[in-house]
């Protein structure tokens, strides 16, 4: 009986879809138009918060040491300073390191290594480059280097992180921004698209209230009446939901270039971001559909129940 | 059996007046027509036999079923037991013929295997054996109003309400309905007949139940129309 009732309300929902094709065809578009607005804010969100969070990493501070620098002294700081906890990487740079990056710095600049290969000692020395979690974290790193016992093998500090740091503010900005607005933005589109559906299922429903009608006057269960209904919703969620997940990646894909050559060197990579998220953006995307669809189309059967 | 208990029905919000007072009985295999002017309360007795509506005062018994304040649940049960038939048919037109009967019995959750052997043969009882894969557009009248009489049959009601099932007919195809419907009776099915057709009702010689401004004027063996 109930596997009876199940086909029966499958076949009809799948009969009101099909025999109603260009209604549905409309709903269809409408849905998404819908999820493809809600998606598109959450796009922008997700690019903005994965922009800020390279430009965080890029920032690192790097302490560079006199050649004539102990290197145990140095090895000892390097030691204290992966024990802190705001510290997440210290990578140690040896003078040779160092001089082949200074050479492959500088190779535009015949002068400097003409200079440097008139030495005949290698005149850098060690180097640490310090990453931390936040950028807030870096007086306290600053204050540990500034203890008296590493002053005078300390040549110099390259305050990387403060050059960055008004960027660094005003990406902040924008994704406080994109996060605080974005909200507001996709609240207000998603009632706005809740009504543009709920409307829609409703007026496919309306061009129904005869025939259900007559299902409640030949004693069709509440039930029996609602089953198609939601059945038709769902398969308009999932076909909507299939579509915009193309329209996303096709768009992803488009923009991708772009986005990668704005923010050249940072590690960015959107694609495989929503490539690695695949299965949760499909799946939000037919359970915000089929919620939507499934409370419209119960909410609008309603009223004509009552016969 | 259908049994009117002192009933009155009153409408909110303009509490207009469906019928007052109303007592009467109709027994297993009778043949009853209800009749009176439009806007009397002919609409009302079958909106509340089919529990559409709730007496405001009274009792309704359906069989041993007291259904005066029957539940939303258990209103498809009730129209189970009862067929209908309406002036406007309500058919389903994107159904076919066969469909529109055989709907009645999926909406019980009838066997499909089942429901193929029966349709047939209620189709065959009311003549439209070579028509069930039509649409009601493309049959008649008269046809249109056989599919529902057949989707009235089809699970086998022990009530048959007919509310002006000749309203849309030429006197032709009426008098055929009619004589369907006597058909049914013979075979033991209890008829209710809502009608204002003064000849049908003459016609037929069974008991006259008429009803003016929402009570029972008179109650005949074998009447006559006499508004």
């Amino acid at each position: 009986m109930i596997f009876t009732s199940s086909y029966r309300a499958l076949k009809l929902g799948w009969q009101n879809f099909w025999r109603n094709r260009w209604l549905s065809l409309v709903t269809v578009l409408i849905l998404i138009l819908t999820l493809f607005l809600i998606s598109l804010i959450v796009t922008v969100k997700v690019v903005a918060d994965k922009t800020l969070d390279s430009v965080k990493d890029k920032v690192d501070m790097s302490v560079y040491f006199s050649s004539t620098a102990d290197k145990t002294v140095v090895t000892e700081l390097q030691a204290r300073l992966e024990e802190m906890p705001e510290v997440t990487q210290v990578t140690y740079i040896s003078p040779d390191e160092a001089l082949t990056k200074f050479k492959e710095d500088n190779k535009d600049n015949p002068v400097v290594l003409e200079a440097i290969e008139a030495l005949d000692t290698n005149p850098l020395g060690a180097a640490l480059v310090i990453k931390s979690k936040e950028l807030s974290d870096y007086p306290a790193i600053i204050d540990v280097l500034d203890d008296p016992v590493y002053q005078n093998i300390i040549q110099d500090k390259a305050r990387d992180f403060e050059n960055n740091q008004s960027i660094i503010d005003k990406l902040s900005n924008i994704t406080n921004n994109i996060n605080k607005f974005g909200l507001v933005l996709a609240a207000v589109f998603a009632v706005i698209a809740i009504l543009m559906i709920f409307n829609t299922i409703r007026i496919n429903i309306y061009s129904y209230r005869e025939e259900i009608g007559i299902m409640k006057l030949v004693g069709a269960s509440n039930g029996f009446v609602r089953a198609p209904f939601v059945i038709e919703s769902i398969i308009y969620a999932l076909i909507a939901s299939l579509i915009c997940l193309g329209l996303i990646f096709t768009l992803i894909n488009t923009i991708a270039p772009f986005l990668n050559r704005f923010f050249a060197g940072y590690e960015l990579n959107i694609v495989d971001y929503f490539n690695q998220n695949f299965l949760l953006i499909f799946a939000s995307l037919v359970v915000l559909s089929i919620i939507m669809c499934v409370l419209s189309s119960l909410i609008a059967v309603r009223r004509y129940l009552r016969v | 059996m259908i049994k009117f208990v002192n009933v009155t029905k009153i409408y909110q919000p303009d509490r207009a007046v469906g019928v007052k007072n109303i007592n009467f009985q109709v027994y297993p295999g009778e043949f009853v027509s209800i009749v009176g002017q439009s806007g009397t309360g002919k609409s009302t007795m079958i909106k509340l036999i089919i529990a559409e509506v709730r007496p405001t005062k009274g009792k309704v018994i359906i069989g041993d079923w007291d259904i005066t304040d029957i539940s939303e649940s258990e209103v498809p049960i009730l129209r189970r037991q009862i067929g209908m038939v309406f002036q406007d048919f309500k058919l389903l037109n994107k159904k076919t013929v066969f469909e529109n009967v055989a709907f009645a019995l999926e909406v019980c959750g009838e066997e499909s295997k089942k429901i193929e052997e029966m349709v047939p043969q209620v189709l065959k009882i009311v003549g439209l054996e070579g028509k069930k894969n039509r649409f009601p557009t493309e049959i008649s009248g008269g046809e249109q109003q056989r599919v529902a009489i057949a989707r009235a049959l089809v699970h086998r009601p022990k009530i048959l309400l007919a509310d002006e099932p000749t309203g849309n007919l030429d006197s032709i195809n009426a008098h055929e309905i009619i004589m369907l419907l006597e058909k049914i009776n013979e075979f033991g099915t209890t008829v209710v007949l809502v009608t204002h057709n003064r000849e049908i009702v003459n016609y037929l010689k069974k008991r006259v139940i008429t009803i003016d401004q929402g009570v029972i004027i008179s109650d005949q063996e074998g009447g006559k129309y006499i508004l």
